[in-house]
């Protein structure tokens, strides 16, 4: 493979705005086919299981595998 | 006789008697509010697919307000009623005309980012956050992102709709 593309931020077609004016209150750190981790000031609502809490950092499952939603069991690694 | 529908930049427009609802496709994030909670207003299998006749107004007011993104947004025909619209309707278009706002509008910014992990479908993310992802970060201030739980999406790491035909639980 000749060198690999950055990735560009789109949503919905268009370009994501990089603001650094005003400091993010909660961080998000994605993988290709790993978790998500959020950390920061967030509220996490879970409709499904009808939840909604203020942690200070959560893993969530992002490949749909995990025996243990909405978080990450490692199940991508299996 | 007054025409029910119509278009502005970006989108197009239902009207009723009160209210008209603004539908803007290009920032639909596919979290089906509309038609999982009003299917008898919001039809994606029909043409056209607003019926705003359907229901009564405050039923369409409350879904409209649900969707997390600016796709749907609705405002009083009568202008002056539109000034005293609160922020419980998050999705009046006050809230995008600096002009119907009034003086000591919140700072949206140094709010909790808010996380929505949807019913069977993506995770809403809403507010001023930094995003890292293949060695980039950004950071995206009053930014709406929605993205993929199921791992089937072609437009990683966003979702685009397919949870609903691969019949993701989770």
């Amino acid at each position: 493979m000749a060198g690999t593309t950055k990735p560009v931020l789109m949503v919905n077609n268009q370009v994501m705005e990089d603001n650094k004016e005003k400091d993010p209150q909660a961080k998000l750190e994605l993988t290709d086919s790993g978790p998500m981790k959020i950390k920061g000031k967030f509220i996490l609502n879970d409709y499904k299981r009808e939840k909604v809490e203020m942690p200070e950092e959560v893993t969530l499952c992002m490949c749909g595998k995990s025996l243990r939603m909405p978080y990450c069991d490692d199940s991508h690694e299996k | 006789m007054e025409k029910k529908s119509g278009q502005f930049s970006g989108g197009r427009t239902y009207r009723n008697e009160e209210i008209t609802v603004y539908w803007k496709p290009t920032a639909c994030v596919h979290a089906s509010y509309c038609y999982r909670e009003l299917i008898e207003v919001f039809d994606p299998g029909r043409r056209p697919w607003v019926d705003m006749k359907a229901a009564p107004v405050e039923r369409i007011i409350e879904v409209v307000d649900m969707c997390p993104t600016e796709a749907l947004s609705w405002k009083w025909n009568d202008e002056a009623k539109n000034r005293g619209v609160g922020p419980e309707h998050t999705n009046h278009v006050k809230f995008r005309r600096p002009e119907l706002m009034g003086p000591g509008a919140e700072d949206e910014t140094e709010r909790p980012v808010s996380v929505k992990v949807l019913i069977d479908g993506p995770v809403l993310i809403k507010g001023n956050f930094s995003m890292k992802y293949g060695g980039n970060e950004k950071n995206i201030t009053e930014g709406v992102i929605s993205l993929c739980r199921c791992g089937k999406s072609d437009k990683m790491p966003f979702c685009d709709g397919r949870h609903h035909k691969t019949g993701f639980n989770g």
